[in-house]
């Protein structure tokens, strides 16, 4: 293959294995999230999805394999400094800082930034998601379910990141909200932001995505554009172990 | 051998220190075996149960002044008083032990070291036991007596220890140190347990309080109540090797000695070299001497309830099946969080000889179902009936020695146990308390792992920590079983051998099955029945057939489109 | 009128008390660790302050940042050697873990305390005398004490809420797993929060010695002390802290004059040991 190298994937997994304790979860996993992409990782509980994200993130170091940032090995490397690296993390969970207030969780995020462009953030964020702008004194522990979603969003992307991962962010949220929150993916996407988003929800996944990836037990059984794989039947065939 | 040697070396220097010196020496001997008898208190509940204290000094200046008062006052000669003085000490452990074991780690610690500054303060008021001044007692005739009175403390300490470390009964308190909420799903009564070894705890501190106040011929309230005896105490088990049978004993003597001699150099900086040692043996090794001593194959715990080779083992006798009630059903069962209903108002049963499956999507409230029905947490309304009685004012460990086992999502081995005492500590417990080691073996047999009955966790392999974790539901000798995601983790292969066993159990005496899994390919055709739960609810029942062709289910896993 | 006196002697003496406390709220709110050693920092800072400025006639106050920055040295020093290294063993574990290694920690501050300082009880006579208000007494000591000591509290309340690290801090103690989200080194959040613990319990040492007499056996007073305020007020809650800082404040107040004796002595462990056995949950992070 000669010519011109091709640009580097927004993130790269190579065949990597993790676990905990005795149980291996990741099962030399390998996938790709193209720039400006929206990719989904389908999958039923307990395939993986949450622990794929977590060790892409740092949480979790892979036994074995490479994570690449735009070309960049980052496995291995400390959780705090792969933020800084460029992947914006919105955890199962949410894990926000209960009595601290929204004002406080966009500043927090965007502290590794310089003023300018934090405030260039902010004011993005409340654009992109206005019921925050209305709360910024309200301790985050009072918000309600969808309102914590997005201030976990907004968190994640107050750090700058140029990969955005989510874990489930449709979980316990009303239909409406999740709409509301998938459609600033668009907004997300001509502002640089690749996303690798992971979902229980095979519809939401879908119809959210360029790509998807189905895991099983720790390793990728079908991928495919989101659309073709939206009317393959083996999808559901494992979810529902057919 | 070597026991019963080392036993008669023991017994030779006990025997010559008192032949050499009445003084100086005897002393310290006295002091030796105080300071082992008290240590061995701790290691009871800290060291076995995993309960550290910071104040068992409470018990030994209550034995102390107990003693005092009954000598003085009721003039009870010492050696009826010293051992009423520990009864004192082990009553008050009953007393405060039911509230305080309630406490986990830190809470405890620091509500003990409350304790004895309480107690400090109440004796320095206390004019009917002398106040601040104290209590001055009569003289010791022969120290050789108080010697020997030490002595016999210290070798009931140490039988006390070497009970715990041979006996079941001692296997209940480690596996509450291990995982108490395993523990307790494998029937174990955690709480009455805990309360016997602080009982033991606060027994034998408080007849060497006793012991020692009338070696001293005087006690007051700032040496019955010294806070540094509780300093040693940690730093001798410490050091010695924390839930040994011989650390108390090696940390005790060594540093005892060692101790008097840096006194000749560096009077006055003991209790800070204490401190050092501690500080190092935490972040050094922490398992201490003895922890060392193992690396090597020395001083080994010896197995508990280990025959000396595994016997064949023979299967339960078939018990004649009681009547026609499902074993399990649960009816409008609720749970409530704060806010959120995690279970909201499903019914189901498991009839004689059914396997049901219970599937649903992530937050559907399976786990918290299975929680509520074995009792780790309250259900907020609703029943469960276990053989059409009700089970819900039981104690998790009660509707566990019933026959409800459960295994969990994550293998909840006790991992410094070995594959032997994981599956007995079960075996004690269950329906087949009465053939502990038989049944024990046999299901070993069955399970595939006589091999390796010897081997401690940590050696396994996941399949066979998955084999060891079903082995341990069958050595209760259940009738029902409650299956939490035993697929998770596992290779098709490893699939294969939880299938084969789940079809199986029936043999095993098991009158019900009740699955919960998230793999659903590899249990679909092994179950009678599938519920299907979504947000709490049950929204689906029947074969799993016509279950996983419902459109109402397919809609709730895939969920709706945008 | 006599209420008043000793209500505002209580409130005085709860000024301090937040100080005390405060201090080891940060690090056991941080990291889970109940810093056995607590009372050791704040008796050591207090007796070198008395002995400092017993030989040089100095102003113990003009002595505070420099024991601030100091015990804050000491203390970015000892976390990562002592605490640090267990928490790789889990929450629950290093919760126990370092009881024991502060406990030893503990007896090594106070006998070096007690060979540099013998184990009499001795107290700064600085400012010995009271300003009459209005018929009540205050006493000097305790009034400028109590002030300074609340105004350090409040302080920390403005760099906790109001600054960048301050908040990292607080975030870090909320939820780990969401301040590395924003990049957040915890284990430099850790160091921090213990380094201010140290120095902050040490200052309280400062203004302690001013108004009461300490020994070194009174160490694990005062950290049993500390650790009863948080209790009542609330694991990781600053307002209900200063609150039950100053509420036990006035009850020991209350109890050494109605009672007497050692009373107000013991009251903190009574209590102590009540809301362990009928709240226990009072412990858990909020």
């Amino acid at each position: 293959m000669s010519g011109a190298a091709s640009p580097a994937p927004a993130l790269a997994v190579e065949e990597v294995t993790a676990g905990i304790g005795p149980l291996t979860i990741l099962d030399g996993l390998s996938l790709e999230l193209g720039a400006g992409e929206v990719v989904v990782v389908l999958g039923a509980n307990g395939a993986g999805k949450t622990t794929l994200l977590r060790t892409i993130a740092g949480l979790l170091a892979p036994r074995r394999g490479h994570i690449r940032l735009f070309g960049e090995p980052i496995e291995g490397r400390p959780a705090h400094q792969i933020t800084r690296a460029g992947i914006g993390h919105v955890p199962s969970g949410r894990e926000l800082f209960p009595r601290l207030t929204v004002a406080d969780h966009l500043e927090l995020g965007g502290r590794l930034s310089p003023s300018a462009r934090r405030a260039e953030l902010r004011r993005r964020m409340l654009a992109m998601f206005p019921v925050l702008g209305a709360r910024l004194g309200q301790r985050a522990g009072t918000l309600s379910g969808g309102e914590q979603q997005m201030l976990a969003i907004a968190r994640a992307l107050m750090t700058d990141p140029r990969v955005l991962l989510l874990d489930e962010p449709s979980t316990g949220l009303a239909p409406k909200i999740v709409l509301s929150v998938f459609r600033t993916f668009p907004v997300l996407r001509e502002q640089g932001v690749s996303i690798l988003l992971a979902e229980q929800s095979l519809a939401l996944g879908l119809s959210a995505a360029d790509r998807a990836y189905v895991v099983d037990q720790g390793r990728i059984v079908l991928s495919g554009a989101a659309r073709a794989l939206a009317s393959d039947h083996r999808v559901v065939d494992t979810y529902l172990g057919r | 051998m070597r026991g019963i040697l080392a036993g008669l070396v023991l017994l030779g220097i006990f025997i010559a220190i008192p032949l050499r010196s009445t003084g100086y020496l005897l002393q310290l001997g006295t002091d030796t075996l105080a300071a082992v008898a008290i240590a061995y208190g701790w290691n009871l509940i800290g060291g076995f149960a995993g309960y550290f204290s910071f104040g068992q000094v409470s018990f030994y200046g209550l034995g102390a002044y107990a003693t005092a008062l009954l000598v003085l006052r009721a003039h009870l000669p010492w050696y009826f008083a010293a051992p009423a003085g520990g009864l004192v000490g082990g009553c008050a452990a009953l007393l405060l032990g039911p509230i305080m074991l309630r406490l986990r780690g830190i809470l405890f610690a620091l509500g003990m070291l409350g304790l004895a500054r309480i107690l400090a303060v109440v004796f320095n008021q206390w004019r009917y036991a002398g106040g601040s001044v104290g209590l001055s007692l009569p003289a010791v005739l022969t120290p050789v007596s108080v010697y020997i009175g030490m002595g016999l403390l210290a070798l009931v300490a140490f039988c006390i220890t070497a009970y715990f470390v041979h006996s079941g009964f001692g296997l209940d308190v480690m596996s509450v140190n291990e995982d108490e909420d395993a523990a307790v799903s494998v029937g174990v009564p955690t709480t009455r347990v805990k309360v016997i070894a602080f009982v033991l705890s606060g027994f034998l501190p408080a007849i060497a309080g006793g012991l020692t106040a009338w070696n001293h011929s005087y006690i007051d309230p700032t040496s019955a109540f010294d806070p540094s005896i509780d300093l040693m105490t940690v730093v001798y088990v410490m050091f010695g090797g924390i839930g040994t049978l011989w650390g108390p004993f090696i940390g005790a003597v060594v540093l005892m000695i060692a101790g008097e001699e840096f006194l000749v150099y560096f009077p006055n900086l003991e209790l800070a070299l204490y401190g050092i040692v501690v500080i190092a043996t935490v972040l050094a090794f922490p398992g201490g001497l003895v922890g060392l001593a193992n690396r090597f194959g020395w001083l080994m715990r010896p197995i508990i309830l280990a025959p000396r080779r595994l016997p064949a083992g023979s299967a339960p006798e078939r018990a004649e099946p009681a009547g026609t009630l499902p074993v399990l059903e649960v009816r409008d069962l609720t749970v409530r969080f704060g806010g959120l209903t995690a279970v909201d108002r499903v019914s189901l049963s498991v009839a004689r000889g059914e396997t049901v499956c219970i599937i649903g999507a992530n937050g559907a409230g399976k786990t918290t179902l299975f929680n509520a029905i074995t009792g780790v947490i309250p259900a907020s309304s609703g029943e469960i009936l276990y053989h059409g009685a009700p089970v819900s004012h039981l104690p998790t460990f009660r509707r566990a020695q019933r026959g409800m086992a459960r295994s969990f999502q994550i293998p909840r081995l006790m991992r410094s146990f070995t594959v032997w005492e994981n599956v007995v500590l079960a075996s004690r417990h269950g329906r087949q308390s009465h053939r502990v080691v038989e049944h024990a073996a046999w299901v070993l047999h069955t399970m595939g792992l006589a091999g390796m009955w010897r081997d401690p966790v940590s050696r396994l392999t996941p399949g066979f920590q998955r084999q060891l974790e079903f082995a341990r539901v069958l050595a209760l000798h259940p009738e029902l079983v409650l299956l939490d995601e035993v697929m998770a983790g596992m290779t098709r292969a490893e699939q294969e051998d939880v299938r084969r066993v789940i079809r199986r159990l029936p043999e095993f005496g098991i009158a019900g099955v009740a699955l919960v899994e998230h793999v659903i390919a590899a249990v679909a055709d092994l179950c009678d029945r599938m519920v299907v739960l979504d947000f709490g609810r049950k929204i689906a029942e029947g074969p799993p057939a016509a279950v996983l062709a419902d459109p109402a289910v397919v809609r709730a896993y895939l969920g709706e489109p945008l | 009128m006599l209420a008043l006196q000793i209500l505002i002697n209580g409130l005085l003496l709860g000024g301090l008390y937040i100080l005390i406390a405060q201090s080891l709220n940060l690090i056991f709110g941080v990291m889970g660790v109940v810093n056995l050693a607590h009372g050791a920092f704040i008796v050591v800072a207090g007796l070198f302050t008395y002995w400092f400025a017993g030989r040089t006639g100095i102003n113990p106050l003009a002595l505070l940042p420099f024991v601030f920055v100091v015990m804050a040295l000491v203390g970015a020093v000892l976390q990562p050697l002592l605490v640090e290294p267990l928490m790789k063993f889990g929450r629950s574990k290093a919760e126990l873990l370092s009881l024991m290694v502060t406990f030893g920690l503990d007896y090594v501050l106070v006998e070096l305390a007690l060979q540099l300082w013998g184990s009499s009880f001795v107290s700064l006579p600085y400012l010995q005398s009271s300003w009459t208000l209005g018929g009540l007494a205050f006493s000097q000591a305790l009034v400028v004490s109590g002030g300074f000591a609340a105004a350090v509290s409040a302080l920390l309340y403005w760099w906790l809420n109001r600054t960048d690290s301050g908040k990292c801090l607080l975030a870090a103690s909320q939820s780990e797993t969401g301040a590395i989200c924003c990049g957040i080194d915890v284990r430099r959040v850790r160091m921090l929060a213990f380094a201010l613990g140290v120095a902050l319990a040490a200052s309280a040492g400062v203004l302690v010695i001013i108004v009461e007499a300490l020994a070194p056996q009174t160490a694990d007073d005062l950290t049993l002390l500390a650790f009863v305020i948080i209790a009542l007020g609330g694991l990781g809650s600053y307002a209900g802290v200063a609150v039950a800082a100053l509420l036990l404040g006035i009850a020991q107040s209350l109890t050494g004059y109605f009672v007497g004796g050692n009373a107000e002595y013991v009251l903190p462990y009574v209590l102590l040991i009540l809301v362990m056995v009928v709240r226990p949950g009072r412990f858990r992070p909020v």
